[in-house]
């Protein structure tokens, strides 16, 4: 009774006039930062911190959460209509969401993406409610050796993101794990491929080469095509909202996406970009039809959406449970309690039960005020491309721009993307996708540093990794899936639903 | 329409191979360890070796079997876009968030043959304007406003 | 950014007629003649970024111009600092940073592209936040004495972790295990957070990191707390003896934020900008806001800063050359 108790305090606090008020100001805030590529919910939440000093800290957090997964909402928004992955999690919206775009179906993809989230944010919530503490407990059972394992089992994975040559991908995620070695690295301390440039101390920013090798090298393909043959979203938009059949065709997508999303959203440091691609990932495997994947796909955008939503919400559990900030935006969090005078830590669910309770409950709140105010917005986004193409293109690309920029305040961003730009072009003249190069990216420093801790503190012993429980199972699944790719008849049916 | 050699399969090869030339060259003098104490160097120089030996499989598949040519490349529509971009990295700071977000749509604009030289030059206009207002003035980017 | 619109509107008017109705501050009003920057040389969130949000709005009604927070992350810390450096010479530019990494950089970095100690013009020391040294609780460990006991009995083996290569808690634990004649094994890790979480969950078992974010643990059980630096004893946890009371060296190790210039800009400028900052530092909200951070305001002359900004570059250089802390 004790969590019907604290679910009800939750409301409470949650409904209170001025909280509501709040809230809807925190994910207006968010959707239109999230819909312009690259100016990200964190400078966005350092820049109104100190304008919520004069709020009640249940208040203020409400708000400034609201603006974290309002931006997630609204991050997909843009990477369906323009194909400009504004985040890391939007880069996998890009592959089905905007080819349903160019299908005709703009709506249908923001209604689902829309819907998706609902529904993950709806039971996210729940999730966290139920079982925040287990979770987190589990969470502080990752080691570097569980995460070096989970991460193996994400690379592997990775290969499905491509709907190509398996051999193509994989030297893909091999390009990607290169350009993830610019930088200190973390174990020495020793600079690696910097070539004297202390900009790239840090490693390089991934949103700089989302935006250039998706958006603006598209935009250099797309303009060899004259207008008639140019496949952008010129096509008559049908069908705004779902029907029936496309939401019972979404719907296991998205519960499969949510469970991925809570569950992946919890671990410290597995970052935003692990759910989405996995469940993305997983939807490709268990297709019946997996070439349907990468064209247009309803559950390519149901189940990553759903699981990014949901791990945007799950990564709230360590931050509240343990106090230990999942990723960079849950850090400013704990920046902003501090400044509002809360010691952020384990007792801070004792301690201030209206603010934990209230901020998980303005979660469900909020979620549904996005619901409301996206789905009647839908139809003035799909407006926007009714905006001829030779003015969209070059206010596309001037925004990538003044987003490279802010991600640090930097040009060299900027010019980063600028080569990336050109080398999107050349993926696509040769005809190679990008989307497991960003995985490899995202994912590949993690990988070093995970197996270089490891042994480091194993004193060099390999045997680690089967002596963990957790790893060894993961290790396992990882084993059946190479076996099972490689295997001569699997292979061959891949070959066959491959076949265009 | 089929070409003797798949120039996709062997661009994509040579430039595997590039890319592993520069990271072997680029962490030369860093340490390699042994894989249970890796050094600073293991890894890059692991990877190259595997791009290299991908980037050797497409090249030789690529001048081995015929494939699909590739669509001629356009010079214009690329050099526009970058060029704006450029354009916009060089004068963001000095010139000021006006005239280099004018100075980038009217340049990528001019990538694509159906651009109307007023009809960018007014959104242009429209859209540093808006830039402005938006992102210096409501976001506080810290940019400048103008090149004054 | 912390101007709010009003604010705007009225330093738009012009400094003069923001000069009249900030009389105190008129004297000095009239050395600014355009807006300030503060340089953060981290991420939004963390300490000296907090610091320099709560200390720009001050420092504007004092100064009467607009005063800016800019953050420059990167290169730890390093691009800020550059930025800073390389800054028009006009006192208009500050950087608000842990100085502990203003002092290592030189040892650490043969290929920086500043002089840490020629380029910048320090101003002011702010704040002092202590390291805590705890252990996980599985560890049979109760003390400081238990810990050097366990550590001898077996050399090399404690995983001790830190928040980055070169990191000030790195070489902290370096040189103290140098003094106290034990091994012990560095674990680098990406920040604070990641390496507080590791010694919670037991991957590593001790840790030296900024009692800010790593005594809540100590309070909560997950972690033990066996003493904290600096001079005095912490309120959040009365039991745990200092560094001075436990006998162990680094007793002054920490997280030091202060405000450095740009070197060559007009001294008093500079001068004014200490002024400021001191008389902000001795406000009661802003003292209680510090305290809130898991700090204590310092303050002090420019001098002071420069005196400690060069003790702690040498001695430091010295451990990390000795340790042979450095890529390449």
């Amino acid at each position: 009774m004790e969590l019907f108790h604290n679910l009800l305090l939750g409301l409470a606090t949650a409904t209170e006039p001025v909280n509501l008020l709040y809230c809807l100001f925190g994910v207006l805030i968010g959707t239109a930062i999230g819909v312009l590529p690259g100016i990200g919910p964190i400078p966005t939440v350092a820049l109104l911190l100190p304008f919520t000093f004069g709020l009640a800290p249940p208040t203020a957090f409400i708000m400034l959460a609201g603006i974290f997964y309002g931006a997630q909402y609204g991050g997909s928004t843009t990477a369906i209509l323009v194909n400009v992955p504004g985040e890391t999690s939007s880069v996998v919206t890009c592959l089905d969401g905007h080819q349903m775009a160019r299908n005709g179906q703009a709506g249908l993809a923001l209604a689902i993406a829309a819907i998706g989230s609902f529904f993950a944010g709806t039971v996210a919530t729940i999730v966290i409610a139920l079982l925040a503490l287990p979770l987190a407990a589990l969470a502080l059972k990752f080691t570097a050796v569980e995460y070096f394992s989970l991460l193996v089992l994400g690379l592997i994975a990775a290969v499905v993101l491509a709907h190509g040559s398996v051999a193509k991908a994989l030297a893909m995620i091999v390009l990607g794990l290169i350009l993830g070695i610019v930088g200190i690295d973390v174990s020495s301390g020793a600079e690696r491929m910097t070539f004297g440039f202390p900009q790239l101390a840090d490693g390089l920013d991934f949103v700089p080469i989302a935006m250039g090798l998706f958006g603006l090298g598209e935009i250099a393909a797309n303009l060899e095509r004259t207008s008639a043959d140019r496949q952008v979203v010129t096509k008559k938009v049908t069908g705004l909202m779902p029907s029936l059949a496309d939401l019972r065709a979404a719907f296991p997508a998205m519960l499969r996406g949510t469970a991925i999303g809570s569950f992946l959203g919890v671990l410290p440091g597995g970052g935003a970009a692990l759910p989405p691609f996995t469940a993305y990932a997983l939807e490709k495997k268990i297709a019946r039809d997996p070439s349907r994947f990468g064209k247009g796909a309803i559950e390519g955008v149901a189940g990553p959406e759903s699981a990014n939503n949901a791990g945007a919400q799950t990564s709230f559990i360590p931050l509240l449970t343990l106090g230990i900030p999942s990723n960079a935006l849950m850090a400013l969090m704990i920046g902003a309690l501090m400044m509002h005078g809360i010691q952020p830590g384990p007792q801070i669910m004792r301690e201030q039960p209206q603010l934990v309770w209230g901020l998980i409950a303005s979660m469900w709140v909020g979620n549904l005020m996005l619901l409301v105010i996206n789905l009647p917005l839908i139809g003035v986004w799909i407006s926007m491309l009714k905006i001829p193409y030779r003015l969209l293109f070059p206010a596309i690309v001037l925004f990538c721009c003044i987003g490279a920029y802010g991600i640090s305040n930097s040009m060299f961003n900027v010019w980063l993307m600028l080569g990336c730009a050109a080398l999107g072009y050349f993926f696509i003249k040769i005809g190679v996708e990008p989307a497991p190069l960003l995985l490899g990216l995202v994912l590949g420093p993690q990988l070093e540093e995970n197996f270089r801790r490891a042994m480091l503190i194993a004193d060099g012993d390999v045997s680690v990794f089967v002596r963990s429980p957790i790893s060894a199972v993961i290790l396992l699944i990882v084993a059946v899936l190479l076996v099972a790719m490689f295997s001569p008849k699997i292979a061959k049916k891949r070959e066959e639903a491959l076949a265009e | 329409m089929t070409s003797r050699v798949d120039l996709r399969d062997a661009l994509f090869g040579v430039f595997l191979i590039a890319v592993a030339a520069l990271v072997f060259y680029a962490t030369r003098k860093l340490s390699f360890g042994t894989p249970a104490d890796m050094g600073p160097g293991f890894m890059p120089r692991v990877l190259a070796g595997i791009a290299t030996a991908f980037g050797a499989y497409f090249a030789i598949r690529g001048v081995t079997t015929a494939g699909e040519p590739i669509d001629p490349p356009q010079a214009r529509p690329l050099a526009c876009l970058l060029a704006g971009v450029a354009a916009f990295a060089l004068l963001g700071l000095t010139a000021g968030i006006v005239v280099a977000a004018f100075a980038t749509v009217v340049i990528a604009g001019l990538g694509s043959r159906e651009t109307k030289p007023l009809e960018i030059a007014l959104f242009a206009i429209a859209v540093a304007a808006a830039s402005a207002l938006l992102f210096v003035k409501a976001l506080s980017l810290p940019m400048p406003i103008g090149p004054w | 950014m912390t101007v709010t619109r009003r604010e705007a509107l009225a330093l738009a008017c012009g400094a003069l007629a923001a000069a009249a109705v900030l009389t105190p501050a008129a004297a000095v009003a009239q050395a600014f003649d355009k807006p300030v920057r503060i340089i953060v040389p981290y991420a939004p969130g963390g300490t000296s970024d907090t610091l320099a949000r709560i200390i720009g709005p001050l420092l504007q009604e004092k100064i009467g111009q607009p005063v800016v927070v800019e953050n420059k992350p990167g290169a730890a810390g390093n691009i800020g600092a550059d930025a800073v450096a390389k800054a028009n010479k006009d006192g208009s530019t500050y950087l608000l940073t842990d100085v502990g990494t203003v002092a290592s950089a030189p040892g650490l970095f043969s290929e920086l592209t500043y002089k840490p100690l020629e380029d910048l013009a320090p101003v002011t020391m702010v704040m002092f936040s202590p390291y805590v040294l705890a252990v996980n609780p599985a560890l049979e460990v109760k003390d400081v004495a238990g810990l050097i006991e366990y550590a001898k009995a077996n050399p090399g083996k404690l995983a001790i972790a830190n928040s980055g290569i070169g990191g000030v808690n790195h070489i902290t634990a370096v040189s103290m295990a140098k003094e106290l004649g034990i091994q012990w094994k560095t674990v680098p890790y990406k920040g604070g957070a990641a390496a507080t979480q590791a010694v919670v969950s037991g991957e590593s078992k001790v840790i030296i990191n900024g009692a800010t974010a790593t005594l809540p643990f100590v309070t909560s059980g997950q972690l033990r707390g066996l003493a904290i630096t600096g001079t005095e004893r912490v309120s959040a946890a009365p039991d745990l003896p200092t560094f001075t009371e436990a006998k162990l060296p680094s007793a002054d190790a920490g997280s030091w934020q202060g405000l450095l210039g740009t070197a060559g800009s007009p001294p008093e400028r500079i001068q004014a900008v200490n002024a400021a900052v001191n008389e902000i530092l001795k406000r009661p909200e802003v003292v209680d806001r510090i305290k809130q951070q898991g700090g204590r305001v310092v303050g002090g002359a420019a001098d002071d800063l420069k005196t400690w900004l060069a003790t702690n570059t040498e001695r430091w250089g010295k451990i990390i050359a000795d340790a042979g802390i450095k890529g390449q």
